[in-house]
């Protein structure tokens, strides 16, 4: 299966603008909720009609605006999943699975024992859906598009509903069956933890576009843009200017620091205006010698303690931003953190990522 | 311990309560009191004339609500969805009838399909055929008036079913038709059989727009409530002939009711 979808479409005051491929493979596409990801999926099914561009499967055109091409919903074949489900409440679980079959009752009834069965679903073909826990109609849902052979599963924040052991069992069972299945799937959804377990590819949304797309690992630790880097989940950004470049490294002005980064886009010339991303679980805090680079004092402003983590706000002693650092129990114990509020900082180079400079920085 | 004596408030309202009530009640039990005392009254429940007045109901109202399903169903779905253009107009339209005098629509229905009317003139001119005082009027007048509850009804039991549903159900191979047919009207089924009753029992007692677009003729366009009105007017059947027909309608009205209640309960369940 290949996917090839590019179109803009106009919806009140939003305005999608995506392009989109994906092959055999799991898509999450990413990003805060009102980023355009449920719209997407549901053009892609047919529900909604672009203005322009045109959606391809397998070679077989879906949609072409220039064209005039719109094959209708119910003959595009995708597993189209939303969160809320969207079970037939008056209809048992099997007919709910069986809906558009053709064929007589019990063939139909058979393959819908069938498609049941295959998600762990026995006994429950008689129930009415709404006497089913979440997990159990959950699996429901992805029998029912799975009874039929689709094309492209549409998966729009399937597993938000549910609780948290159910959501890790769902999704380690969704990457079993799209493996055996073969079959590509768009995952849609705003949890990062969901995103980095599920994708093959991650394609990031905000604000109706792409802001990037490719392998998980190397948009997380590469992000094309401060705003890539902010949905991702960093804390730690810096408006700064290239002061010089190396073949290795390139050293960046952030205020009265310095650093020297060893992660940066490409075209970067001295005297750019740059941001700056560290994740705050990367950011060190030493005991001891003062480390050859990046190295800086700081002190302790606030702390917040979530959970088994602790997030520091250290401010450097020769002033410039506050640098967030996230750090486990343990080593915070170990290290006495709760006492001492004085520290040396490090940032190794790696964990320094320097981008184009876009958009305003938060005051 | 002392029990507490009823307040003022508490002994007006049960009075209020019970001359309710016995306004209600008490010309139902005029009704069935005179038709046990008068032996005439029941005699004239066995007479033709009421039987053919039954049936000249029977066969009407259900051809109107047959109409009015066949009709109604598409456009109060269109108007739940908001589908048509100038649905607003239609809406305010369709509200007209239920608040109009039925004699304004007897009126109004002779001016468009009456011989001398908009439609009706050109009709007769062409075939020869005249609607008004034939059976078919009847329906026409019932239909007119009894219609829109129907659509009302139907409107905002379509509007309580989630358009996901449906837009879910296409994704899975299903054809719009096949939809409406296996999800949306299943899922309206409550409402959609309340407005049916609500819609023939506004038919059955339909007098105003028939008597004037359709007149009174025995066997043919004489409903029972005309027929109960000629009775009174020195009609054959007299006042007990009135007064037997008045409960055939009674019978008909209670089973509606009874009807009605059911599909509530089922509705809810």
């Amino acid at each position: 299966m290949t996917l090839d979808a590019a179109f803009t479409l106009t919806a009140g005051r939003f305005t999608l603008d995506v392009a989109i491929e994906a092959a055999d493979e799991i898509v999450v596409l990413f990003g805060a909720s009102g980023a355009g990801k449920s719209l997407t999926l549901r053009a892609i099914a047919g529900l909604v009609r672009p203005d322009r561009g045109h959606i391809t499967v397998d070679g077989e055109v879906l949609f072409d605006a220039a064209a005039g091409v719109d094959i209708p919903v119910e003959a595009r074949r995708m597993g189209y999943v939303v969160q809320e489900l969207a079970l037939f409440p008056h209809l048992p679980v099997w007919e709910n699975v069986a809906f558009a079959l053709a064929g007589t009752r019990p063939d139909r009834r058979r393959r819908a024992g069938v498609a049941l069965a295959a998600l762990g679903l026995e006994g429950v073909a008689d129930r009415s859906p709404g006497t089913l826990s979440g997990g159990q109609r959950q699996r429901v849902a992805l029998a029912r598009v799975l009874v039929r052979d689709v094309r492209l599963l549409l998966l729009d924040e399937p597993f938000s509903a549910l609780d948290d052991a159910i959501r890790r069992a769902l999704r380690l069972e969704l990457r079993r069956l799209q493996r055996e299945l073969g079959r590509g799937a768009l995952f849609v959804t705003h949890d990062l933890r969901e995103a980095y377990l599920l994708a093959d590819r991650l394609v990031v949304l905000d604000a109706g576009r792409v802001l990037q797309a490719g392998a998980p690992d190397e948009i997380f630790s590469r992000p094309h843009s401060r705003r890539v880097a902010e949905l991702l989940g960093v804390r730690n950004l810096y408006r700064g200017r290239v002061l010089a470049t190396a073949p290795d490294s390139i050293e960046v002005e952030i205020g009265p620091l310095r650093w020297r980064c060893a992660s940066w886009e490409a075209g970067l010339a001295v005297g750019d205006a740059v941001d700056v991303a560290v994740r705050s679980e990367r950011v060190v805090l030493r005991r001891g010698d003062r480390p050859a680079v990046n190295g800086l004092d700081a002190t302790i402003e606030a702390e917040e303690a979530y959970g088994a983590n602790h997030l520091l706000h250290l401010r450097p002693q020769v002033g410039g931003p506050t640098i967030e650092v996230d750090m486990p129990a343990r080593p915070y114990e170990v290290l006495g953190v709760a006492t001492k509020k004085d520290w040396l900082v490090e940032i190794p180079p790696a964990d320094l990522h320097v981008m184009r400079a876009t958009g305003d920085v938060p005051a | 311990m002392t029990l507490r004596r009823p307040s003022g408030i508490t002994l007006a309202v049960v009075l209020l309560a019970t001359v309710f009530a016995l306004f209600f009640l008490l010309p139902f039990a005029g009704l069935i009191w005179r038709a046990i005392e008068d032996p005439r009254a029941r005699e004239a429940l066995g007479d033709p004339a009421v039987g053919t007045a039954l049936r000249v109901s029977l066969i009407t109202t259900l051809i109107s609500v047959a109409l009015s399903l066949l009709f109604g169903t598409p456009v109060a779905y269109l108007l739940a969805r908001r589908q048509i253009p100038g649905g607003a107009v239609l809406d305010a339209l369709l509200d007209l009838p239920i608040v109009l005098p039925p004699t304004v629509a007897g009126v109004a229905l002779l001016t468009a399909f009456g011989r001398r009317g908009l439609l009706g003139e050109p009709i007769e001119a062409f075939t020869g055929l005249s609607l008004p005082f034939t059976m078919l009027a009847v329906i026409v007048a019932q239909t007119f008036v009894a219609a829109p509850l129907y659509v009302r009804a139907a409107r905002a039991g379509f509007e309580a079913v989630d358009p996901e549903l449906e837009a879910i159900a296409r994704t899975l191979g299903a054809s719009r038709a096949h939809v409406f047919r296996r999800i949306t009207i299943p899922l309206a089924r409550g409402p959609l059989l309340a407005g049916a009753v609500l819609c023939w029992a506004r038919a059955l007692g339909e007098l105003g727009a028939t008597l004037i677009f359709a007149g009174s003729l025995a066997g043919r366009t004489q409903t029972l409530p005309l027929a109960v009105i000629a009775a009174f007017e020195g009609g054959p059947l007299g006042l007990p002939g009135a007064v037997a027909l008045s409960l055939v309608l009674l019978a008909v009205a209670l089973l509606l009711l009874g009807t009605l209640r059911l599909v509530a309960k089922r509705g809810l369940a």
